[in-house]
């Protein structure tokens, strides 16, 4: 397990040295300038285009400020403007001069809320329904469900959130419109904030997950080892869960874990919805603006967040199948 | 000013679009015939009396608003953020109509709560100033009684440290006209602000006494006071001052001050104890706090002020717009259209003409008559959000009148047939136009508009598009090899000085210039020095008119479309809801909570 762990680790750090690089680089491939979408009216006075990319340090050269913007997580800068970075340093944002590292620590228990709540919620109803389908499987139940999941297929959270919100908490009034977490200050607050948005989140995922347990599930119990089982005289129950459902485990699991990076996608998508403050939203303003600090910053937090929970994921294989080997 | 991001385009069509002046109005609804529709309705601006206010018109405490109570919260919802607080930094609508809660200039614009009527008064200042030296200089006396949030006094040497401050090299974002005024266009080289501890000459800018700030700049302007009151003359005390890190939490000489702020996020207004209403001409502060809410989308953004649950029925967006989608039934359900404003913003949309290669005028009249306007300003949201403009000043200039050289108005769908007899007689009758356009979805179905209509006038129109991101970069490079493209432009305060000649005069082109067609005519040049010398600020104004309708004539190197309009909704528990015309925004001064 250790052996497997360390040579995960080291090959995220590489991915994630490869993802940084390629992102940097590809910034400056484009035509645009961050210091002429920052220079406004006073573009046309050369003196100020130069003090602009002398404070966004794009007056040096490329690999220089690639190597500075990666040292600078590690142990702090100091900024062409004068201002002191300390470590971790991801910069300056380009748009409007703010430090990127506490932006980041504020706008990151947004996105993890939605994504841990939004998944949690995804996982529970579409892998449920799923199996509840495939113990009705052919009966009225399965034909409705596979009918709901088709649909939340189709739809997209920028057409159901709205809806949603006008529905449940504008006329109806049973949930709290979107609003950020504070869990640390009002933790009730925060997860009813987060209810509609996470339910809204999940419906483009359950559907999906939903038709995969089910199929799994039937796949499952038409196995030779279930039939066994069933002739030694265990309970249908017993099987479904203790047998079926393991087997069928180790797969969503798989999936889930190619989810990640869509789950963060979906984040995004019901962040700007729901008017949230995440990663998510500040990763787009961050490509609309130019900003590259802030996209670099978010990248790094998403890409470094996917990486990890993969290597969880993979580790999570051997508990739930014992099948699996790491090594 | 600058127009807001948002405004400009989620998609960060970052336009150097800027801004401000003066409006006429019709607040509480649309006057305009603006269903959400076209309207071809001759534009008639009644522009508010811009002229400087006396000195008793100076004085404090602001003019009661009729029914107007004292108290509550008034919540801000708004579409993105201030990318700026710190007061030297502060050029777009959105952060100059914030500015007016905790900064305080040395002049400002009075803004009548029932007639509307818009002066130029002095705030911090005893008047407008005092004009000597043929207009080279300007002196100001400060009132008594002024003071920062922490009860310090607010003296001359804070005026004349701020600023110093717009000399740093971090300060790139606010107006440049006070530097460029004392030290000439290139006043970065000649001094690099206070914190080498390096003070500004007396013969530059003096401060005789604790009350007195003197400026002494190179030429005549005229028009100083009104530059006075951009953001830049409010004071920083010098002890608070951490350079660009300022930002994060000016001082306040106003009525509010900063209770808390996150960046894109919140940012919380309470009162300042230490503002003193006699002293203040222009803000009521009614209300007890401002709490702004950052980064909230569209359209949820407009639908929440529709709907107003909770704390939404004291919901106002100062600056943005509301959504085009939610626009049929603001304007026209009774519940919505009652708590509406739709008023004239500074700014102008024009297309503008390539004259380095389009050198034919005949040729770059055609594409004004072809031009369909209508058709765009229905893309635009209809009239409530765009009026059909026909003139390169916006209706809001002190000095405006109507001016329509190709018959827009009567036609403004565009005439074909007019354009093909101009390049008959040009003797090119299907020229190529290359034209780029920033590519987002309004700018893609706008672009396919304009270019089916040049066609059917005989153009043959390339079509291509930029990313939205380096648009302005690309069109503005002298050497583009594009022809016909969009840009808009608004003035910094309600006088042409600031339109005509940085987007017509024709020396020093360079890439970055906010001359765009590269319009190098002879007599514009010569009669923007000419002008720019007269005093009579009445004069000035009549001959800036003439020479910019000179320009859309003779040299046709722009085709005006259409003078933008705010348009937006405010919460049922709100009153004194009045709109400022210098800004482009709502005038946070008078709001109010009712009880």
């Amino acid at each position: 397990m250790l052996r497997f762990l360390t040579r995960r680790v080291l090959g995220a750090i590489v991915i994630l040295l490869a993802i940084t690089a390629v992102t940097y680089f590809l910034f400056f491939v484009l035509p645009s300038d961050p210091a002429r979408l920052a220079c406004g009216k006073n573009c046309s006075n050369p003196d100020v285009v130069k003090a602009i990319h002398h404070r966004m340090g794009l007056d040096l050269p490329v690999y220089q400020q690639y190597w500075d913007y990666i040292r600078g997580i590690f142990v702090g800068r100091h900024m062409p403007d004068g201002q002191n970075c300390p470590a971790p340093c991801f910069g300056f944002s380009f748009v409007n001069d703010q430090p990127i590292w506490p932006t980041l620590t504020d706008r990151y228990p947004t996105t993890l809320s939605l994504a841990v709540g939004g998944s949690a919620a995804f996982l529970v109803i579409g892998v449920g329904l799923g199996m509840l389908s495939a113990w009705q499987q052919g009966k009225t139940f399965d034909r409705v469900a596979s009918s709901i999941s088709l649909v939340g297929n189709s739809v997209q959270i920028y057409f159901i959130g709205p809806l949603a919100i006008a529905l449940f908490a504008d006329n109806l009034g049973w949930l709290d419109h979107g609003h950020d977490p504070t869990w640390g200050s009002d933790p009730t607050g925060s997860f009813s904030g987060l209810v509609l948005p996470c339910l809204v989140m999940s419906v483009i995922f359950w559907s999906n997950y939903s038709r995969q347990t089910r199929s799994l599930m039937v796949e499952q119990l038409a196995e030779d080892h279930i039939r066994t089982a069933r002739a030694k005289g265990m309970s249908s129950r017993y099987v479904f869960f203790r047998y079926a459902l393991r087997g069928a485990a180790a797969s969503i699991i798989t999936i889930f874990g190619i989810d990640l990076g869509s789950v963060f996608g979906g984040a995004i998508i019901t962040e700007a919805t729901f008017g949230l403050h995440g990663l998510g939203t500040l990763a787009v303003n961050a490509v609309l603006g130019l900003d590259l600090p802030m996209e670099m910053a978010v990248m790094i937090f998403s890409a470094s967040a996917i990486v990890i929970f993969n290597i969880l994921v993979d580790t999570a294989y051997a508990i739930i199948d014992p099948r699996i080997r790491l090594s | 000013m600058r127009n807001s991001r948002v405004r400009l385009g989620a998609a960060a069509v970052a336009v150097a679009a800027l801004s401000l002046t003066a409006a006429c109005s019709s607040g509480g609804g649309d006057d305009t015939g603006g269903k959400g529709g076209a309207s071809s309705k001759p534009t008639k601006a009644p522009v508010p009396n811009y002229g400087l206010g006396t000195a008793a018109d100076s004085t404090g405490p602001a003019k009661a608003v009729p029914g107007a109570v004292k108290g509550g919260t008034v919540h801000d919802l708004d579409q993105a953020g201030f990318d700026y607080l710190d007061p030297a930094q502060q050029y777009v609508s959105d952060q100059l109509s914030v500015s007016l809660l905790y900064a305080r200039t040395l002049t400002a614009y009075k803004i009548d709560p029932t007639t509307k009527k818009t002066v130029l008064v002095g705030d911090l200042a005893t008047d407008t100033g005092k004009m000597s030296d043929g207009g080279k200089t300007w002196t100001y006396t400060l009132k008594s009684g002024l003071k920062f949030e922490d009860g310090t006094p607010i003296t001359s040497k804070d005026i004349k440290y701020s600023i110093e401050r717009l000399f740093a090299d971090f300060e790139t974002q606010g107006p440049q006209y006070i530097q460029s005024w004392l030290y000439g266009p290139d006043y970065r080289k000649l001094y690099k602000g206070p914190y080498s501890g390096q003070e500004i000459p007396a013969n530059i800018l003096d401060t005789p006494d604790d009350k007195t700030v003197v400026f002494h700049f190179k030429d005549a302007h005229a028009d100083a006071p009104y530059a006075m009151a951009m953001p830049v003359t409010a004071p920083v005390p010098k002890a608070k001052d951490d350079k660009a890190a300022y930002n994060n939490h000016p001082v306040s000489s106003g009525p509010y001050k900063i209770a808390s702020y996150k960046p894109g996020k919140s940012l919380v207004f309470v009162r300042n104890t230490n503002w003193d209403p006699a002293t203040d001409p222009i803000r009521n502060a009614y209300p007890d706090s401002w709490n702004f809410s950052l980064g909230i989308a569209q359209p949820g953004l407009t639908q929440r002020i529709m709907a107003g649950s909770g704390d939404d029925k004291y919901a106002i967006d100062l600056s943005g717009v509301a959504d085009p989608t939610q626009m049929a039934a603001l304007t026209s359900d009774a519940q919505y259209k009652s708590r509406t404003v739709n008023e004239y913003q500074p700014y102008v949309e024009t297309l503008d003409i390539n004259t380095k290669r389009i050198t034919d005028p005949k040729v770059r009249q055609a594409i004004a008559y072809a031009f369909p306007m209508s058709q765009v300003q229905q893309v635009f949201g209809g009239a409530a959000q765009g009026d059909l403009g026909t003139t390169l000043l916006s209706p809001t200039i002190a000095g405006w009148k109507d001016f329509d050289p190709f018959g827009k108005k009567a036609k403004p769908a565009g005439d074909p047939e007019k354009a093909k007899a101009l390049l008959k007689e040009a003797g090119n009758e299907h020229p190529t136009l290359v034209f780029p356009y920033a590519n987002t979805p309004r700018w893609q179905k706008i672009s396919l508009t304009i270019a089916n209509n040049l066609e059917k006038a005989g153009f043959k129109v390339v079509r291509k598009a930029i990313d939205p991101t380096s648009y302005y970069t690309v069109v503005g490079k002298v050497n583009n090899q594009y022809d016909i493209y969009r840009t808009g432009w608004g003035a910094d305060w309600p006088n042409a000085s600031t339109v005509v000649p940085p987007t017509m005069d024709g020396r020093n082109l360079q890439d970055g210039t906010n001359n765009y067609s590269f319009l190098n005519d002879d007599h514009i040049n010569t009669e923007i020095d000419r002008i720019k010398a007269i005093t009579d600020l009445t004069k000035q104004a009549d001959e800036w008119r003439t020479l910019s309708e000179y320009s859309l004539q003779h040299d046709t190197a722009q085709v005006p479309f259409l003078f933008d309009k705010y348009f937006n909704i405010y919460g049922t528990g709100l009153g004194g809801v009045t709109y400022n015309s210098v800004t482009g925004t709502i005038n946070a001064s008078t709001v109010f909570v009712k009880q």
